[in-house]
């Protein structure tokens, strides 16, 4: 019985094993806060770029279509990540124009997770490359 | 002198050089180790790379009947929690270092090896974590390192191969989640498997929470003119909620 009993646990624990990949890097959180199902498109100016750890952040004044200006805060990966897919650390500043794709918060609140950026002159910028080789910074 | 003796002596002189510098390369092969100093970025493998530079698959975390309960159990609560979109906090969504062995493998960051005769430095770009190898200093008894997020590591060279002992990670600082007991020890082996391919493979024992010992390994490739990025967790709007999940802190303006 009890043979039996340790041969499901031990069989339960390769079954995980076996479903999270041969490794699973540490990664810092789950984005499980995030709607990923959903996606949505936000134009407005910055009024703050983060460039912090654990993450990067974009706050945006968005106007809501009714004379009033709704605000956003829009997470990113950290500056390391970010660099990994081309952002530089001034590559935004407060008073620009900025068009961002987001992942919304389940929650509701007004912040979501960043999928890519629209930045002033044009380029489109995602949000790291996730697993996979990093390129050099320079 | 005579030439003939000039001649023998010049012999002798050519042949005790040659005699000099072969002894000292043959010496060079068996002491000199290779250096791993550099940067190194993960290396998974993939599209038309050669197979042996990919790292080969874990073993299993096969945990004693009475760990895995509770071990399965946590980890449903987790995955139920992320499914309603409510993750339940870690270590790390609070800013805590990985410590050893998970510092190591995080996301796509790189790590930094600092190679001296008498001690191997490693630091993780995430977290700016530092762990550091003894090469010249004998391995405590597990119970006389206070236990922490490194441990206690010392080092040896076995050929081409950096052989790493570490003893006393303290309970909280989990691989994977995978809990552990104070006799916990992991072994590494390091050793470049080409001129710009790492491996290090490492297996954790733990003969009170352990069916058997597991091991996994890690790839690196080396990475040219890379500068390592400071990462100081002085921004995180993450909080825990009284149940324990964790949220973000939107800004109103």
């Amino acid at each position: 019985m009890l043979i039996a009993r340790s041969a499901v646990y031990c069989l339960t624990i390769f079954a995980a094993q076996a479903l999270l990949g041969p490794i699973a890097a540490a990664a810092h959180h789950s984005f499980a806060m995030f709607d990923q199902t959903k996606s949505l498109t936000l134009t407005g100016a910055v009024t703050a770029f983060e460039w912090t750890n654990p993450h990067a952040y974009i706050e945006i004044d968005v106007p809501d279509g009714k004379g009033k200006m709704q605000h956003w805060s829009v997470e990113l990966g950290s500056p390391s990540i970010l660099m990994q897919s081309g952002w530089k650390f001034n590559d935004l500043k407060k008073g620009d124009k900025v068009t961002v794709r987001i992942n919304p918060l389940r929650s509701g609140e007004q912040g979501g997770l960043l999928l890519d950026a629209t930045l002033p002159d044009g380029r489109v910028l995602g949000n790291g490359p996730g697993r996979g080789a990093p390129s050099p910074a320079k | 002198m005579t030439s003939k003796v000039e001649g023998h002596m010049h012999r002798l002189a050519w042949w005790g050089l040659a005699l000099f510098i072969g002894c000292t390369m043959l010496q060079a092969q068996s002491t000199n180790p290779p250096d791993l100093s550099g940067v190194w970025g993960p290396y998974r493998g993939g599209r038309g790379g050669d197979p042996k530079l990919a790292p080969p698959p874990a073993s299993p975390i096969v945990l004693k009947p009475e760990y895995a309960k509770k071990y399965e159990a946590r980890r449903a609560a987790e995955q139920e929690s992320a499914n309603r979109g409510e993750p339940l906090a870690t270590a790390s969504s609070q800013c805590l270092p990985y410590g050893v062995p998970s510092m190591m493998s995080v996301a796509s960051y790189p790590i930094e090896i600092i190679q001296t005769p008498k001690q191997v430095t490693i630091i993780a770009e995430a977290f700016s974590e530092v762990r550091r190898i003894y090469l010249d200093k004998p391995q405590l008894k597990i119970g006389e390192v206070a236990p922490g997020y490194y441990g206690r590591s010392v080092g040896r060279w076995e050929g081409d191969t950096l052989v790493v002992d570490t003893i006393g990670i303290k309970e909280s600082v989990q691989y994977q989640r995978m809990p552990h007991s104070d006799q916990m020890r992991i072994t590494e082996r390091i050793r470049l498997v080409a001129p710009d391919i790492l491996h290090d493979q490492i297996t954790i024992e733990d003969p009170v929470v352990l069916e058997k010992p597991l091991t996994y390994t890690l790839a690196y490739r080396r990475l040219q003119n890379y500068e390592m990025v400071e990462f100081v967790c002085d921004n995180n709007r993450e909080y825990v909620d009284e149940n324990g999940v964790v949220r973000l802190r939107v800004r109103s303006q």
